[in-house]
C-alpha cells in the first residue's frame, strides 16, 4: 500500500540531491605560483557562481605543460578552463576546435568594460571572435643593473636606436667583463625566443607585423632580417652568454644566477622580474630591486620612440567541449581579486584599469606605475601559424648560436621551416 | 573432431588473449602510425582538426632535413659508444669475473644490478647532479682533488656523458645474458683446453667466446634495438641539447610531436626509425648468419 509513495519520496529526495550537487568545473594550472594564485580564489568564484572548482596541476616547464594539455585536447580529455602561455597560442587553438568563442560572454561581463583596449585587441582575432578571456599582461622591455653601470661609470640613459644599444653593450662588455646583453633565443627556450625577445625588437622596425594584408604570414620582411642580424652580430661579438642557452632550461644561469650576481647586465624581461625573478618571491633575490635593476624601453632601430612591448600573459581559455558555466568561471578569473592575486605571485599586469584602485594592488609598487603604462604599448597581431613561426624563430636563432649562420641565413631557416609546415600557401 | 586438432584449437583459443593484445597495442598504433605519417596531422591549426593526406611531404621533408640527420648520426655513435662498446665490454668483463669463486660475489652482482633499481628519469636527475657545472658537482670535485679544472660536464662532453650514463645503467643487462652464456659453455672443453697446455687467454678466445657468439649477438640485437628507442633519461638529462649534441632519435621524433606540434612528421621519424631498427636487426640475425 505504501510502496509507490515511498519510492516516490525516494526517487524525489535523490533528484534533489542531485540537482543540488554543484556543476564541477576542472582547471588546469601549473607552477607552484599558478597553482597557489588560483587555489587563493577559487573558494570566492565556488561560493559565487555555486560550482565546485577542481584544480588539476600540470608540470610546470611550459613546454611540458603545452604538451600535455594539447594531447589531452587532441584526445577531448582536457579540463573545462586552461590557459596558454601568450595570445600567440591561441589562433592556432581556435583553428584546432578546441577552444570555445567567449565574445557574447565578455561583452555581457562586468569587467569588460574596465579591461584595456589593447588588452581587448590581443584577445580579438582577425575575425573579429574572441577566443581568450585577457586577464593578465606581460609588459617587456630591457632590465639592466644600474649599480652595475654606475660603477663601472656607464650612461644609463635610454638608448636611442639599435646601433646605440650595440655601443653600449660593446662598452659594458670592454669596461667590466661581463656578458652585457641577452635576448632568448634557441629551441630549448621553447616560444620564449618569439615571445620574450623576437616580438620586441621587430615591434621597433620598419615592418613590425608578421600578417600581411591578405592575412598570409611575411617571414621575409626586412624587419626579421634585421632583428635576425642584430640578433648574430650579438653573439659573434660574444656579448651574450651562449652555452647556457643551448642547455636544458636555458633561463635559468642567466637570469636566476648570472643577472642576481651581476655577471650578465642587461636582459629582456617582463615586470615579473622585479616581483618572481629577482624580487620577493626569488630564490635569489637582488637587494633594493627596483633601485637595482632600471628598466630601458626597446628601442627602435633608426631610432624614434622606444616601446614596452604589452602581450597576453596566460589568457583563460574555455574548452569547446564545456559547459557554459567554465565561461563564467573563467570571466570571474579575470575579477580584480583574481587578477591582484596572480600579479602579487608572479608580477603580472591586470588588464583591467580598475585593478589599479585595489589595495592589495597599491603595495606592488613596482607594478603600479607600469599599469598605467599599458595603453601606450605596443603589440604584434597574432594569427593562426604563430605556433610554427615561435618554433621557426627558435630554430632559427638556435642556428645563430651554434654560429652556423648570419641573420640572413637565419631568415632562411624561419621562412623554410614555416613553409614546410604550413605549406607554401600561408606564407607570402 | 579428432583429439589432435581439438588440442590445435584450444592452443589457439589459449593464445588469443595475446593475439588480440599485441593487435590492439602493438600493431594497430604501428600502423596508425604509418597512416600518420602519410598526413598533416598535428596538435595544432587545421591539421588537428582535418588532417589531411599530403602522400610522402613528410618523407621528402625528412630527407632535407638537416637536424634529422644530426639525430641519426648522434643516434649511431650513442648506440655504438654505450650499448656496442660499453655496455658489452664491461658487461662481459664483469660476468667473466664474477663467473669465477670470488668472495662476496653477491655483494659485486648487487652492486652491478644496482643501477637498474632506479628509475630512469630519477636515474637523470642524480646524474645531472654528479656532473652539474662549477664546483658543486660531484665529477668536478673529483677531478679538482686530482689537481684538474672542474667542468660543466653536459655542455662541454655532452655524448660522452651520456654514453657513460648508458652503459652504467645497461652493464648489469649485459652481465645476466652473458653471464648465461658464459655457464652454458661445458667445463670439459675448458679442462681438455687446460690439459693440452692452453693459457687463459687462449682458452678465453679461442674457446669461450666462440661458445657464447650465439648470446653476444642476441646481447647485442636487444641492447642496440633497445638503445635506439632510448627516452627518459636522455631526456631528463640534456633535453638533446646543447645544440641538438645528444639528440638522439627518440628525442627528435618528441621533439617534432609534442614540441613544434607536428604529428605527422613525427610519424615520419618514428617510422624511419623503426626501419632504422629493422635494418639493424637483420644484420644481426641474417647477415651474420647466428641463430638466435
Amino acid at each position: 500500500m505504501f510502496k509507490k509513495p515511498l519510492l516516490a519520496a525516494v526517487s524525489l529526495i535523490a533528484l534533489t540531491a542531485l540537482a543540488a550537487q554543484a556543476e564541477t568545473i576542472r582547471i588546469a594550472e601549473h607552477r607552484q605560483a599558478r597553482i597557489d594564485a588560483l587555489k587563493a580564489v577559487a573558494p570566492a568564484i565556488e561560493a559565487k557562481l555555486g560550482v565546485t572548482i577542481e584544480v588539476i596541476e600540470y608540470p610546470a616547464p611550459e613546454k611540458d605543460y603545452m604538451s600535455k594539455l594539447l594531447t589531452e585536447l587532441g584526445a577531448g580529455n582536457a579540463p573545462d578552463v586552461f590557459t596558454v602561455p601568450g595570445d600567440s597560442d591561441v589562433p592556432d587553438l581556435a583553428t584546432a576546435g578546441y577552444v570555445a568563442p567567449v565574445t557574447e560572454a565578455f561583452a555581457a561581463w562586468e569587467g569588460a568594460a574596465h579591461t584595456f583596449d589593447v588588452a581587448k585587441s590581443l584577445a580579438t582575432g582577425a575575425d573579429g571572435v574572441m577566443y581568450a578571456v585577457p586577464t593578465m599582461l606581460s609588459v617587456q622591455q630591457i632590465y639592466f643593473r644600474r649599480d652595475v653601470l654606475e660603477k663601472a661609470g656607464i650612461s644609463t640613459d635610454q638608448p636611442k636606436d639599435w646601433a646605440d644599444l650595440m655601443a653600449r653593450a660593446k662598452e659594458i662588455k670592454d669596461k667590466t667583463g661581463q656578458y652585457a646583453l641577452l635576448f632568448p633565443m634557441g629551441a630549448s627556450w621553447g616560444g620564449g625566443a618569439f615571445g620574450e625577445g623576437f616580438q620586441y625588437m621587430l615591434a621597433g622596425t620598419d615592418t613590425p607585423q608578421l600578417v600581411a594584408a591578405g592575412g598570409k604570414l611575411d617571414l621575409s620582411s626586412t624587419g626579421v632580417k634585421d632583428v635576425l642580424t642584430f640578433y648574430a652580430d650579438l653573439v659573434n661579438a660574444d656579448l651574450m652568454p651562449v652555452d647556457p642557452l643551448l642547455g636544458p632550461e636555458p633561463w635559468v644561469i642567466p637570469k636566476y644566477e648570472m643577472f642576481p650576481a651581476g655577471q650578465l647586465v642587461a636582459t629582456t624581461c617582463g615586470t615579473w622580474c622585479y616581483i618572481y625573478d629577482w624580487g620577493p618571491e626569488s630564490k635569489n633575490p637582488i637587494p633594493d630591486v627596483t633601485k637595482a635593476v632600471g628598466t630601458w624601453e626597446v628601442p627602435g632601430k633608426a631610432g624614434g620612440n622606444g616601446h614596452v612591448m604589452v602581450s597576453l600573459n596566460s589568457p583563460w581559455l574555455v574548452n569547446a567541449n564545456a559547459s557554459p558555466l567554465a565561461t563564467q568561471v573563467a570571466l570571474e578569473l579575470g575579477s580584480v581579486a583574481a587578477d591582484v592575486a596572480y600579479a602579487s605571485r608572479l608580477g603580472n599586469i591586470p588588464a583591467r584599469r580598475d585593478a589599479g584602485d585595489d589595495a592589495e594592488f597599491q603595495k606592488l609598487t613596482a607594478l603600479v606605475p607600469v599599469l598605467k603604462a599599458v595603453e601606450n604599448g605596443t603589440y604584434l597581431q597574432a594569427s593562426a601559424g604563430f605556433s610554427a613561426v615561435s618554433e621557426g624563430v627558435a630554430r632559427a636563432t638556435e642556428a645563430i648560436l651554434r654560429k652556423e649562420t648570419d641573420g640572413a641565413g637565419a631568415q632562411k631557416i624561419l621562412v623554410d621551416y614555416v613553409t614546410d609546415v604550413l605549406g607554401p600557401d600561408a606564407v607570402q | 573432431m579428432t583429439y589432435q586438432s581439438r588440442a590445435q584449437w584450444q592452443l589457439r583459443l589459449i593464445l588469443l588473449p595475446s593475439a588480440a593484445l599485441l593487435l590492439a597495442l602493438v600493431i594497430w598504433p604501428a600502423l596508425y602510425a604509418v597512416w600518420l605519417s602519410f598526413t598533416n596531422a598535428a596538435l595544432v591549426g587545421p591539421g588537428a582538426a582535418n588532417p589531411r593526406f599530403v602522400g610522402l611531404r613528410n618523407y621528402a621533408r625528412l630527407v632535407g632535413d638537416g637536424d634529422f640527420w644530426n639525430s641519426l648520426m648522434v643516434t649511431g655513435l650513442f648506440v655504438l659508444g654505450s650499448a656496442i662498446i660499453g655496455q658489452f665490454v664491461l658487461g662481459l668483463v664483469s660476468a667473466v669475473l664474477l663467473n669465477r669463486p670470488l668472495r662476496f660475489r653477491a655483494v659485486f652482482n648487487a652492486i652491478i644490478l644496482l643501477p637498474n633499481a632506479v628509475p630512469e628519469v630519477v636515474a637523470g636527475f642524480l646524474w645531472i647532479s654528479m656532473l652539474a657545472g662549477g664546483e658543486r658537482g660531484v665529477l668536478s670535485r673529483i677531478v679538482m682533488g686530482l689537481g684538474l679544472q672542474p667542468q660543466d660536464w653536459l655542455n662541454t662532453f655532452p655524448l660522452t656523458m651520456i654514453i657513460v650514463v648508458n652503459t652504467w645503467r645497461g652493464i648489469a643487462t649485459a652481465m645476466i645474458l652473458l653471464t648465461a652464456g658464459l655457464s652454458s659453455v661445458p667445463k670439459e672443453v675448458h679442462e681438455a683446453a687446460v690439459m693440452d697446455g692452453a693459457k687463459p687467454g687462449q682458452i678465453f678466445r679461442m674457446i669461450t667466446l666462440p661458445l657464447i657468439l650465439p648470446t653476444i649477438f642476441l646481447y647485442m640485437l636487444i641492447s642496440t634495438v633497445s638503445t635506439i628507442s632510448i627516452f627518459g633519461f636522455v631526456y631528463a638529462l640534456t633535453r638533446g641539447g646543447p645544440g641538438g649534441a645528444t639528440e638522439i632519435l627518440g628525442i627528435y621524433l618528441y621533439n617534432q610531436s609534442f614540441t613544434a606540434y607536428q604529428l605527422g612528421y613525427g610519424a615520419a621519424v618514428a617510422v624511419v626509425s623503426l626501419v632504422f631498427s629493422l635494418i639493424v636487426g637483420v644484420i644481426y640475425v641474417r647477415a651474420l648468419k647466428v641463430e638466435v
